[in-house]
């Protein structure tokens, strides 16, 4: 983790209790800037709460959120854009007209608010609907306008709630190119997900919360390795058949192709690629070797089973 | 305090371009026209001319008949001969055939007509003759009575005018109950379908769950006052639109008709200056009723005070409408589907409605202790208070009333605000009264 001026949202020891039951115990995330965060744990984990939050739908009982190193008041709520999970519009309303009027709740007059929706429209190839009632469109049309609608004030921090699910993969790329392109711009993204596949791709930091208490945080990549196995993937084409390891060493996978052999071995705790390389080297002839992290996946289902 | 006005500005705008809202705004007027214009229509309308053959086989009735400028009557000799009549010519409009009996007093006459149903007119006429020749014949040949005599005794009649003490007006009861009845149930009508329309707003926007989105840049109070605020001035729009669109046609038919709401006030001074100065003004009221006799009704709405009423009428509505507008718009945020709203909106519509039925049992006593009572408590005071006001009320009890109304709608906004706020986030869990008692009495835990 970057030094603190690098932080630009905080939540410090945020607990938040529903009568007996307990959304959020101690959670405590530090979202650095410019970053993808990724916010994961199972359905009912606290996540929503979490998000609420941080949007000021909720007060928390007790914890303090700080935004740019200073705790956080009521305007800062047009510095946000929010996609929920749950999304809907005003059926009867006119599109165009629904997103002047969200726009312009975010704070943004209304002139501004149609220069940049005729923009977002037009860059999303959606100009065409501007008078079309919501009801006419399809979900994953209405979908695009919630986007729109979330980024349109150019807030600093986005925040996603499962902002993939309904989308076709056509537009769940468009969708994850501009998020990652928010982000180079000069946003700061905090998105929830239980889509481990594309937390790989596009977060930085995570946080894994499982029933209401932050149980993994930290930059993806370190995690990855903090978790890792001491598994490693060799090609080769053998000379000698069949591989002679020593005992502790455990074939995971073979796969025996015509021209080559692809292996996964599992090492003892103190040996490293290096023991392995000394062992084959004389057995056959290395294509490649790379070692295995645990994908996000296995790190998610490990902690909250 | 921007956010709270683009909000009503949306609710505002969305419904006042539904074409439902126009039509409503015009159809009430015409309507209101027609109640207006129908009196008028019958005091002034040219009078229809009819001609009646009589066929009278008894031979009391013959020659007594008399033609008016309304009706004709001719004799005709027999009744197959005035049938041919009625069939072949258009100049006759109806026979009325009094067969021979066996008794001397006849009972039964027949009217025939052909195509068309004589008119009422000429069916009272016909009616009223027959029983005046019958009734003289009797008392002249039986009792020996004259027809004068009999008119003098069986035409003493005295009408009763409610007059109010201290303004002397004629109280034209009526007129006073229709009118009560109208504004009882326009302010019933007015703050329950506007309440439910805030109502269905609100689970609108929490079963689409966009007030998720809403509620991160507006308060949950501003969106609920907000949306309360621009769907009551909705209705404000239309009643204005109505008092105008109204008030245009209803000058309309004065214009066209000024002489007879002239002569309207002048019976309706007539009585007044009877009734406070007595005898003096006797001549007065004789000339006044002397000439053609205005419809009571037309005489009781030139007494009432048209601006008094609408400007309460307005009070009551504003308030009222705030006060269960806000209740509503909680019952529909604690409600997922429209058949679980019933259990809260129930409770809710229970006092207006009571209200609404007792109305029969409150016309017995305008100013009776259940009058009272109904028109002084908050939640029942709109339609109850409108209903009486028509009759005169107590000043100290409508002050009483207007305070009590006033002092009532900001608890319950400030109720309906706790559980709004509560219960529009909260999916898929059915809430309960026990909850609803929870959370108005925990303290608030959001911080802005």
């Amino acid at each position: 983790m970057s030094a603190n001026e690098s932080l630009f949202f905080q939540a410090h020891h945020i607990n938040k209790t529903f009568g007996d039951f307990h959304a959020l115990s101690d959670v405590s995330i530090d979202v650095r800037k410019n970053t993808v965060f990724g916010l994961l744990g199972p359905n009912g984990a606290g996540k929503s709460t979490l998000i609420r939050i941080i949007n000021r739908i909720t007060a928390p009982d007790s914890g303090e959120l700080l935004i740019d190193g200073r705790p956080m008041i009521e305007n800062d709520v047009y510095r946000i854009g929010y996609l929920p999970e749950e999304r809907g519009l005003y059926k009867k309303m006119k599109v165009g007209e629904q997103a002047l009027y969200l726009a312009q709740l975010k704070g943004l007059s209304r002139h501004d608010a149609e220069k940049r929706l005729h923009q977002w429209f037009e860059k999303f190839d959606i100009d065409s609907w501007w008078n079309r009632k919501v009801e006419e469109l399809s979900k994953g049309m209405q979908q695009k306008v919630q986007f729109i609608v979330t980024v349109l004030h150019e807030p600093q921090l986005l925040i996603f709630d499962e902002p993939f699910s309904g989308f076709d993969p056509v537009n769940a790329t468009l969708l994850k190119n501009e998020i990652l392109a928010l982000r180079d711009k000069g946003s700061t993204v905090i998105f929830s997900t239980h889509n481990m596949a594309s937390v790989e791709e596009i977060c930085d930091d995570i946080a894994l919360i499982n029933q209401s208490r932050v149980v993994l945080q930290g930059g993806v990549r370190p995690i990855r390795e903090s978790y890792r196995k001491n598994l490693y993937e060799v090609e080769c084409t053998p000379y000698r058949w069949p591989f002679q390891l020593p005992n502790n060493y455990q074939i995971v996978s073979l796969n025996e192709q015509p021209d080559r052999t692809v292996v996964k071995v599992q090492l003892p705790q103190e040996h490293c690629a290096n023991n392995l390389l000394e062992q084959l080297i004389p057995q056959c002839q290395i294509i490649g070797l790379r070692e295995i992290l645990p994908s996000m996946n296995d790190i998610f289902i490990e902690n909250v089973k | 305090m921007h956010k709270i006005l683009l909000v009503i500005q949306r609710e505002y705008l969305t419904r006042i371009k539904k074409p439902s809202f126009w039509i409503l705004t015009i159809v009430v007027p015409i309507l209101m026209a027609a109640i207006y214009a129908i009196p008028i229509y019958l005091a002034s309308r040219p009078l229809e001319k009819a001609t009646v053959m009589v066929v009278d086989e008894t031979g009391l009735f013959q020659q007594s008949f008399e033609s008016s400028a309304d009706v004709q009557y001719l004799a005709a000799g027999s009744l197959d001969y005035a049938k041919q009549q009625l069939q072949d010519s258009d100049s006759y409009n109806a026979i009325i055939y009094i067969p021979a009996r066996e008794t001397t007093i006849p009972t039964d006459a027949f009217l025939y007509y052909r195509s068309k149903t004589p008119s009422m007119t000429v069916q009272s006429d016909v009616e009223r003759q027959l029983q005046t020749i019958l009734r003289n014949n009797i008392l002249l040949d039986v009792h020996n009575i004259s027809a004068d005599d009999y008119n003098l005794i069986s035409n003493t009649k005295m009408k009763i005018h409610t007059l109010d003490i201290e303004t002397g007006r004629d109280g034209y009861l009526t007129i006073k109950v229709v009118l009560g009845l109208i504004l009882a149930f326009l302010i019933f009508m007015a703050i329950f379908s506007f309440g439910s329309q805030v109502m269905r707003g609100v689970m609108e926007e929490k079963t689409n769950r966009i007030v998720e989105v809403i509620v991160c840049s507006v308060r949950p109070f501003q969106l609920m006052m907000g949306k309360v605020v621009g769907i009551g001035l909705v209705g404000l729009t239309q009643f204005a639109l109505w008092i105008l669109l109204s008030g245009f046609v209803l000058l309309g038919i004065n214009a066209t008709n000024a002489d007879l709401f002239q002569q309207a006030e002048q019976q309706h001074q007539g009585i007044t200056e009877l009734a406070t100065k007595g005898a003096d003004a006797t001549a007065q009221m004789e000339e006044a009723q002397a000439m053609q006799v205005v419809p009571e009704l037309l005489e009781g709405l030139v007494s009432i005070n048209f601006p008094l009423i609408i400007g309460l009428f307005i009070f009551y509505f504003l308030l009222g409408y705030l006060l269960y507008a806000s209740l509503f718009a909680a019952a529909g945020a604690i409600t997922d589907n429209e058949t679980d709203s019933q259990q809260f909106t129930l409770p809710l519509t229970i006092p207006l409605l009571l209200t609404f039925l007792l109305l029969p049992a409150m016309l017995n006593e305008p100013s009776g202790a259940l009058s009272t009572w109904l028109s002084i408590i908050p939640f029942t005071s709109p339609v109850a208070m409108m209903f009486r006001i028509p009759f005169g009320v107590p000043g100290w009890q409508a002050g009483l009333s207007m305070l009590l109304l006033f002092l009532a709608f900001p608890l319950c906004i400030w109720i309906a605000a706790v559980i709004y706020r509560r219960g529009i986030l909260l999916y898929g869990k059915k809430i309960t009264w026990k909850d609803l008692f929870h959370w108005l009495g925990k303290k608030e835990s959001r911080k802005n």
